[in-house]
């Protein structure tokens, strides 16, 4: 396997933008990436894209905009972990060889799509999603469970929405650039309980895109590249494997994979980009990476870690929560963001010295599975 | 009358006793699925005998939703039931004004109507506190 490298990184503005068409939502993505990356659009090879709604074609419908054409281009959809799966898919196509320069585009028009302004509908077999499980109700029933277990506090979970926004002030990509308090999170409207309106990711039109390449090519356009050290995605287990439903054995183990890959363990990580679809969800997740042991993500959110000049910054971005989250460009913008970082071009959201990252993503709800995927990857300096 | 039709064929019975889910086990390694698996999916054995699940369990987690869902207005409750065959099921719960819900409390399955459709009855499964 050779080693990989993104050598570009771009997004385009995130917001309600129906009048805007997943197309040039991507070019703007892919044209900022090209420069970034400072090299031609005629230098990429192969590229992935990933779109959950009203998609065909996508990585065409983007390209042609940009003046690519003739090349082989791939089209994936894995709920809201697409975006990392098209990163995988052009990792795999550099490291196994095929090609030395590729682009992976996520994108996704919320608004103009069939379920703008709606839940995520159940599927027709889907008996749990046809009496009531919507997304929200997932993760309140989680919440629920982790109050249950660990102790949390709706004011825990609240915690999590206020920081999350605050790091979104600092970020110019950001949906929403408002500070909260913890009493607006939970004066806001009910949803689900515990889970209310200020703890729930916005529905957002954007997009993001990578380009990677061979280190080889990496060096002759940057000294000081940066490295995708590990590289998993996982689809899950079944529901009923899962006796705990607040310990996620499909994001123990993909952080296992990507750590093993990488040679490094999350006391390594200088600052984590993860899928915080609702603030209740951010602090399970800290368990599954390792950045604190089981049980104890309460604790580790206490103690400030996660927040901009804590221990381990997670969602420096402002996460989705204030990004909002175009399902499928949410996996590539991660890697986007940490790479930003390891730069030490992220401005005032800067996490200070950071050398490793993980991108985390994580996606899809079918009844009787756990979740539909996870992928994670860790990218070093 | 309406015509009463299930949510989904198979996934539960009527009786006097209040009615019962069905699941399916594994003659093989014994695993239990509701809803009914097609094969075991544990030991990939393809031979599995129904069997109706006991009509109490415990209550696992639970939410009170404020916004619309499928049949349901707002508010609606929901939860996780622990039955003791070690199978978690999620369905409706009917909220009672004396006893609120928390979790580990012993709730029982009823079977009734969920909604009308059109001229008909649509019949599922809910559960009440004991």
């Amino acid at each position: 396997m050779r080693e990989v490298a993104v050598l570009g990184v771009g997004q385009s503005q995130f917001g309600k933008m129906p009048e805007i068409s997943a197309a040039v939502l991507g070019r703007d993505a892919v044209l900022a990436a090209i420069k970034d990356a400072g090299i031609s659009a005629r230098d990429i090879q192969v590229a992935y894209s990933s779109r959950l709604y009203d998609a065909a074609i996508t990585s065409q419908d983007v390209l042609k905009e940009v003046g690519i054409t003739g090349l082989e281009m791939i089209n994936v959809e894995n709920a809201c972990a697409g975006g990392a799966t098209a990163v995988r898919g052009v990792w795999k196509e550099i490291a196994s060889g095929h090609y030395d320069v590729g682009v992976a585009i996520g994108v996704e028009s919320m608004t103009t799509s069939p379920i703008a302004r709606k839940l995520i509908p159940p599927g027709k077999d889907d008996i749990e999603g046809q009496l009531g499980l919507t997304m929200p109700a997932v993760f309140a029933l989680l919440a629920r469970r982790q109050m249950h277990e660990s102790g949390a506090t709706p004011e825990d979970f609240a915690q999590v929405s206020v920081k999350n926004h605050h790091h979104g002030c600092l970020n110019p990509y950001a949906q929403y650039k408002k500070e909260f308090t913890v009493e607006e999170v939970l004066n806001s409207r009910m949803i689900c309980e515990p889970i209310t309106l200020l703890q729930c990711c916005p529905n957002t039109d954007g997009s993001a895109a990578v380009i990677l390449c061979s280190m080889d090519f990496a060096r002759k356009h940057t000294t000081n590249p940066v490295k995708i050290a590990g590289s998993a995605l996982l689809s899950a287990g079944y529901s009923w494997q899962q006796k705990d439903i607040t310990s996620s054995p499909l994001g123990v183990e993909t952080a296992r994979r990507a750590y093993e890959m990488a040679g490094c363990g999350p006391e390594d990580i200088d600052l984590v980009e993860l899928h915080d679809a609702f603030s209740t969800e951010e602090i399970l997740r800290y368990e599954d990476l390792g950045l604190c042991k089981p049980g104890e993500g309460v604790a580790f959110l206490r103690s400030g870690a996660p927040a901009l000049g804590g221990k381990v910054p997670v969602n420096p971005s402002g996460g989705l929560l204030s990004l909002g989250h175009p399902l499928s460009a949410s996996g590539v913008r991660v890697v986007a963001e940490v790479t930003t970082h390891l730069r030490g071009q992220a401005g005032k959201r800067q996490v200070e010295g950071a050398k490793v990252g993980l991108a985390h993503m994580l996606g899809g709800f079918a009844a009787g599975l756990e979740a539909g995927a996870c992928g994670i990857h860790i990218l070093t300096r | 009358m309406a015509e009463r039709v299930p949510i989904r064929e198979g996934t539960f019975q009527e009786g006097p006793d209040g009615g019962s889910l069905l699941a399916n086990k594994c003659k093989s390694c014994g695993q239990i699925f509701f809803p009914q698996a097609k094969l075991c999916q544990a030991c990939l054995h393809e031979d599995l005998e129904e069997t109706p699940l006991s009509r109490k369990g415990k209550l696992y987690s639970y939410t009170i939703a404020h916004m619309p869902s499928s049949f349901f207005p707002p508010p609606h409750a929901m939860g996780y039931v622990d039955f003791p065959e070690g199978v978690r099921v999620f369905a409706p719960l009917k909220i009672i004004e004396d006893k609120p819900f928390d979790v580990g409390m012993e709730m029982e399955v009823v079977i009734e109507k969920l909604a009308d459709l059109d001229e008909k009855e649509l019949i599922g499964y809910v559960f009440k506190p004991v």
